[in-house]
């Protein structure tokens, strides 16, 4: 008896691991979360203890993202018998009318949810995702800047915000919302980077600089940031090459370009070597970076 | 304007591209290994992006180096493509247009080509694409009657088949290059597979001749009205010539 329940702890153990881990890290691996999570809520239910309801969460979650609705019924079902009358369960079934299309439905769903707790942010948060479902930016963006007004630490809606507004190529408010996140989260080096790519996307001289400075900055945070060190030799070679400098700010910028070729070819060789796979794109770095050498001097 | 024919392997290609990361906008290069002139046979495509399509950095980067490798391969860039993360709204983003306005000054009769997400359920029966051609200035749809895509089912198959046995993953686009380098976004892997399962009578249609390739550097900016492209003088000063090492006064400015 012992035996046979040690050896099915065993076998539970690694697929609630990669659960957790995946929960954890907000990943958003439905297909993986679906085939694992499937088979441990129809095998094995009654051996999962209480971890079983946020994995009713999680697999229904991602179900939705794979279209299983039949998956998500099973697990809403359950979380409702379990707990009847809870805003987490109802928020779910809100998700469900929204992956079907429902939208009008699952707004009021919310609604009932902000009527009983006007604070409950994931509601908000939902009637945003619909907006944006149905393609209405501009509203989307307004209402979630009167959202962070009242909720000015939300990270993950910044970073929403910063993402609308690089598809509206409103580039100066996603710059904004970039600083934002850079302010709060000062070791990150992707937020420096995609501050870098908005600013060099804004263009003008000044842009640029700061671009080339941000960029600068996320391979100080991450030397391995392959698109910090091609945009750190684009934009000094832009600002190089500006009629508008001086020679000592031209020198400076030919200095840190020529610096980001030589890293650039020497992660390029390290990549090359040994694997014949991907020799095509290694040849088109190197005589790429070789004729923009030539033209600059 | 004239016809467009597309190759199994740049649709497959294009397809799976979509398939792989579809909560994302995708876009990518079309290619042609013919020649010049008369019509235009898409014979490859290069996915590109994943993330943050309308930013500049990575475009330029990625239109830069697929342009060189064109060039090393007798192709040219003949068009772009794009899939919109919005299933329901299957029209050309501005960003979308301006980087096939782009490859229209080098290319004439260049083609825009929107992935409908609407229409890519698993059994389709006609392609789920909506293809654009430049009348004056602007993109106008083209004549449904003079997009050719030979032997379609079959095509279509092909990529059900790769979707299914989970090899899309292995397509890698610029965005995954810049991840992990040592990835390819040739995918020589991807097409080594799609041409052994496409029959004898289509890989004629994904190998064709190569013509004469042109070498065009596209070059292009967005805003910048200083950054003009790769021209410019700098008091002969050769960069091969410079002192390589991290110099502390870089450390510090940079």
């Amino acid at each position: 008896m012992l035996y046979e329940s040690m050896s099915f702890l065993y076998y539970l153990n690694p697929e609630k691991y990669k659960l957790r881990k995946w929960r954890e890290d907000n990943h958003r691996n439905s297909e993986q979360i679906v085939d694992v999570g499937e088979e441990l809520i129809n095998e094995h239910a009654s051996k999962l203890g209480d971890d079983i309801w946020i994995i009713y969460e999680q697999v229904m979650i991602a179900a939705l993202d794979c279209s299983r609705d039949d998956l998500a019924w099973t697990c809403l079902q359950e979380l409702k018998k379990q707990f009847p009358g809870s805003q987490r369960v109802k928020r779910l079934a809100g998700m469900r009318l929204e992956a079907l299309e429902k939208y009008e439905d699952a707004s009021k769903q919310y609604d009932s949810i902000l009527q009983d707790d006007p604070t409950n942010t994931a509601a908000r948060k939902r009637k945003i995702s619909i907006l944006k479902a149905q393609g209405k930016s501009a509203e989307a963006i307004r209402e979630l800047n009167e959202y962070l007004e009242q909720f000015v630490g939300d990270q993950e809606a910044w970073h929403e915000l910063s993402e609308l507004y690089i598809n509206e190529h409103d580039y100066g408010k996603a710059a904004f919302c970039l600083e934002e996140l850079m302010m709060t989260n000062p070791h990150n080096h992707l937020y420096c980077e995609q501050y870098a790519e908005v600013k060099y996307t804004q263009g003008g001289l000044e842009n640029l600089e700061l671009s080339r400075k941000y960029f600068a900055q996320a391979l100080k945070l991450n030397n391995g940031n392959m698109r910090a060190l091609f945009g750190l030799y684009m934009s000094a070679s832009h600002i190089a090459a500006s009629p508008k400098v001086n020679a000592t700010v031209k020198k400076a910028n030919v200095k840190y370009a020529a610096w980001a070729t030589n890293q650039i070819n020497r992660a390029y060789q390290l990549a090359g070597r040994g694997t014949k796979e991907n020799k095509c794109s290694v040849k088109a770095v190197e005589e790429m970076l070789e004729s923009m050498q030539i033209t600059m001097s | 304007m004239g016809e467009v024919e597309l190759s199994c392997l740049a649709y497959v290609k294009m397809y799976l591209h979509a398939c792989l990361f579809p909560r994302c906008s995708v876009n990518g290069l079309l290619l042609s290994s013919s020649p010049a002139g008369g019509a235009v046979c898409v014979t490859d495509c290069v996915p590109l992006l994943h993330t943050h399509l309308p930013l500049a950095p990575i475009t330029q980067l990625a239109l830069t180096q697929v342009d060189v490798w064109c060039a090393q391969t007798q192709q040219r860039i003949v068009g772009y493509y794009q899939a919109n993360a919005c299933v329901s709204d299957s029209s050309p983003t501005p960003c979308a247009l301006k980087i096939a306005d782009k490859i229209a000054e080098q290319c004439n009769n260049a083609v825009l080509l929107m992935i409908d997400g609407g229409k890519m359920s698993p059994d389709y029966r006609v392609p789920p694409i909506v293809m654009y051609e430049r009348k004056d200035t602007r993109w106008t749809l083209k004549d449904k009657h003079t997009i050719m895509l030979r032997q379609w089912e079959e095509t279509r198959d092909i990529a059900s088949q790769l979707l299914d046995s989970g090899d899309h993953s292995l397509l890698v686009d610029f965005d995954s290059h810049l991840d992990d380098i040592t990835r390819d976004w040739t995918n020589q892997k991807l097409n080594a597979k799609i041409a052994e399962l496409a029959s004898p009578a289509n890989a004629s249609s994904i190998a064709l001749p190569p013509g004469g390739g042109t070498v065009s550097i596209v070059t292009f900016t967005w805003s910048s009205s200083t950054a003009r492209g790769r021209q410019q003088n700098i008091n002969s000063l050769s960069i091969n010539h410079i002192l390589l090492e991290n110099s502390p006064e870089w450390r510090n400015n940079g």
